[in-house]
């Protein structure tokens, strides 16, 4: 006998409608808080600056060099990173923490893996992989508003003073760089609106009579990008290092400004695992990676050739292109209210949804505090 | 079905009686189709309910793989507030011209290799070696020739295109029987009505296979341009959507493509129909 279709069909539509709405987000609560500090020697002061401070005059944190010690785990935990390359110079403090043992000192067997940021998020989130070197861009925002437990931890860098990565435009006839207008224009980005570099754009984009909604975007390859700006194609392009300098000296483009100063856009992320399950761990990766950035990254690092010849190993560069733009400021903390300038810059341009995520939801610096022991 | 019985008596006769379709051939018929018909609409509806299920009861993060009725909403408002029509139109606008300059290249070329050797003779090395280059590694090669516009988009379409109507025409006009040039030959057939009455019609049903399988292609090859070189367009709208971590949105852009992709395919494919009565009727999927 032939079973009946419609029936059949409506019994298990009318199951999955019933099912439909009795799901509930698991939302674990996170047990970064509560934790004893203990001083770190090595750290006094200067390892910690107020979070409302910003601006060219502000100074990184910094220890002393080899501090904090380590505090080596009872038992050897192995974790796995994501990051979107290996070959960006803001990625080289893990590099070098690898090289020189400095996880390993704490107990931490330590994986890096290529991957995107999109498709890194929800394997952070579900606990596949423990951390992810990225930045709070747009995906962030959007999947910790959808419910994932994750959180931005520490800082990775900020340009030096020097630097001038960021927004080139093209003169037109008879304009001067001081009354650039960038109304109407088109604009070569190598990462899209949802990214970071959104925060700062909106503000030079606001201070040329211009915003994030009316402007043309054009999301292209690296190399694509200095091409179409030098080609006529688009008006303005970010341009990332050592790019810009293929510029600086043609009077036809003029630089308007890049990422803000003393202020990290990105650095690490952490997910469930080590934000609740294993705090530990996550304090000791964050001690490790600090502990890198005062031994090896404190001041203008590119000065020794030797170190020089390290970084082009490990991330696969040549020397020359490395010495041709400033050391970056690495910086292991978070700005207060950069989530909110960021995310102020996502909605203008469209890329967010819904009400703005609190910072205490976006943030955590309970873990790096911790680990130079700071009680905050 | 018709049954054959075992032989009854020893002279071995084989006897047949009548199946179903042989007595009542009509009700039959109409059995068979309302049966192919409810499998063809109840498989999918079947998995999309699945679907629906393992995303309420989580057995699968609905975070990322949002549940139908989340897509649907979201598709839902978003044509409704006007945002989805733009990308939609951006992408049939990009297809449709370059399936169109392929579709006549293609033809043109296939047949003028098909009915000319040593045009073929000159060509088809060269050709084959270009049919097997990936046609997305063409992009950064368009995008110098014809800039940051709607050009690359066109002619990348263009190029997928093509090779698949070039290579059915040149096939199908080589197959067409010599007794069918003869036959034209005899009847003293001048070049344009050898064309017109021997090497269309029966290269015609051959070439708009080609051409449906190139429809297809064509939507997936722009799909693949547009998230890598363009600001609109479904590919945008999916892979942008995707970096933005809005699987709804994504998932939308997803539903999207795969109902433009069978639109285009099923336009074709009428219109193959409607151009060549003569052939045998294209049944496609399992209709009997």
């Amino acid at each position: 006998m032939r079973p009946p279709l419609v029936p059949v069909l409506t019994l298990v539509l009318s199951c999955a409608l019933a099912l439909t709405g009795c799901s509930a987000q698991q939302d674990g609560g996170l047990k970064t808080a509560d934790r004893d500090i203990e001083p770190a020697p090595g750290c006094g002061e200067r390892s910690w600056t107020d979070p409302a401070r910003t601006g060219e005059n502000r100074s990184p944190a910094r220890c002393e060099a080899g501090a904090p010690a380590p505090r080596k785990l009872k038992k050897t935990r192995a974790l796995t990173i994501a990051t979107s390359t290996l070959t960006a110079e803001y990625v080289a403090p893990l590099q070098i923490a690898i090289r020189e043992g400095e996880f390993a000192r704490e107990g931490l067997d330590v994986e890096l893996k290529v991957l995107p940021t999109p498709e890194a998020l929800p394997l952070l989130a579900k606990g596949e992989i423990d951390a992810l070197w990225a930045a709070p861009e747009a995906a962030v925002v959007n999947g910790i508003n959808s419910g994932f437990d994750i959180r931005w931890v520490a800082g990775n860098f900020s340009p030096a003073p020097k630097s001038k990565s960021g927004l080139w435009v093209r003169l037109r006839k008879d304009e001067k760089p001081t009354s650039v207008s960038l109304a109407d224009r088109k604009i070569a980005t190598l990462i899209g609106k949802g990214s970071v570099i959104s925060y700062p754009m909106d503000t030079l984009l606001s201070e040329h009579g211009a915003d994030m909604e009316s402007m043309s975007f054009r999301q292209l390859g690296s190399s694509d990008v200095l091409t179409a700006l030098t080609s006529g194609a688009v008006d303005a392009a970010w341009l990332l290092d050592p790019v810009w300098r293929r510029v600086e000296d043609d009077r036809k483009y003029t630089f308007l400004g890049g990422q803000p100063p003393g202020e990290p856009l990105g650095g690490a992320l952490f997910g469930p695992g080590l934000l609740s399950a294993d705090v530990d761990a996550g304090v000791a990766l964050l001690r490790a990676y600090i502990r890198t950035i005062n031994t090896y990254f404190a001041g203008d690092y590119k000065k020794d050739p030797a170190f020089v010849a390290e970084l082009a190993k490990i991330l696969k560069q040549d020397p020359k292109v490395i010495t041709a733009v400033p050391a970056l400021r690495m910086d292991w903390e978070i700005r207060k209210g950069t989530t909110d300038r960021l995310q102020k810059a996502y909605r203008d341009a469209g890329v967010t949804e819904g009400e703005p995520v609190p910072e205490a939801r976006l943030v955590d610096r309970r873990l790096y505090a911790e680990a130079v022991g700071h009680e905050p | 079905m018709s049954t054959l019985q075992t032989p009854h008596s020893s002279e071995g006769r084989l006897v047949r009686r009548p199946g179903p379709h042989e007595k009542a051939p009509e009700s039959t018929h109409r059995r068979r189709r309302a049966l192919e018909l409810s499998l063809a609409v109840a498989v999918p509806l079947v998995l999309v309910l699945l679907w629906q299920l393992a995303a309420t009861q989580q057995w699968i993060d609905e975070r990322v793989y949002p549940a139908p009725s989340a897509i649907l909403a979201d598709g839902w408002e978003r044509a409704a507030e006007g945002d989805l029509w733009p990308d939609v139109w951006a992408t049939l606008k990009r297809v449709l011209a370059g399936y169109l300059l392929g579709t006549v290249a293609g033809y043109l070329l296939g047949l003028l290799m098909g009915a000319l050797p040593l045009v073929r003779a000159a060509l088809e090395p060269m050709m084959d070696a270009l049919y097997v280059v990936p046609k997305l590694a063409l992009l950064p090669i368009f995008l110098n020739m014809f800039g940051l516009g709607e050009g690359p988009q066109v002619a990348l379409v263009a190029a997928t295109v093509f090779f698949f109507v070039w290579i059915s025409t040149m096939a199908a006009v080589l197959a067409v029987p010599e007794g069918h040039r003869d036959a034209g030959r005899v009847f003293g057939a001048g070049h344009w009505q050898m064309f017109r009455h021997v090497l269309l019609p029966a290269s015609l049903p051959s070439v708009l296979v080609g051409a449906r399988i190139a429809a297809g292609v064509a939507v997936l090859v722009i799909v693949a341009s547009e998230s890598i070189a363009a600001s609109d367009g479904l590919g945008h709208l999916i892979f942008d959507s995707r970096a933005l971590f809005q699987n709804d949105v994504m998932f939308v852009g997803i539903v999207c493509v795969a109902a433009l992709g069978v639109l285009f395919s099923e336009l074709v494919r009428l219109a193959g129909r409607l151009l060549t009565p003569w052939a045998p009727r294209d049944r496609g999927r399992g209709q009997s």
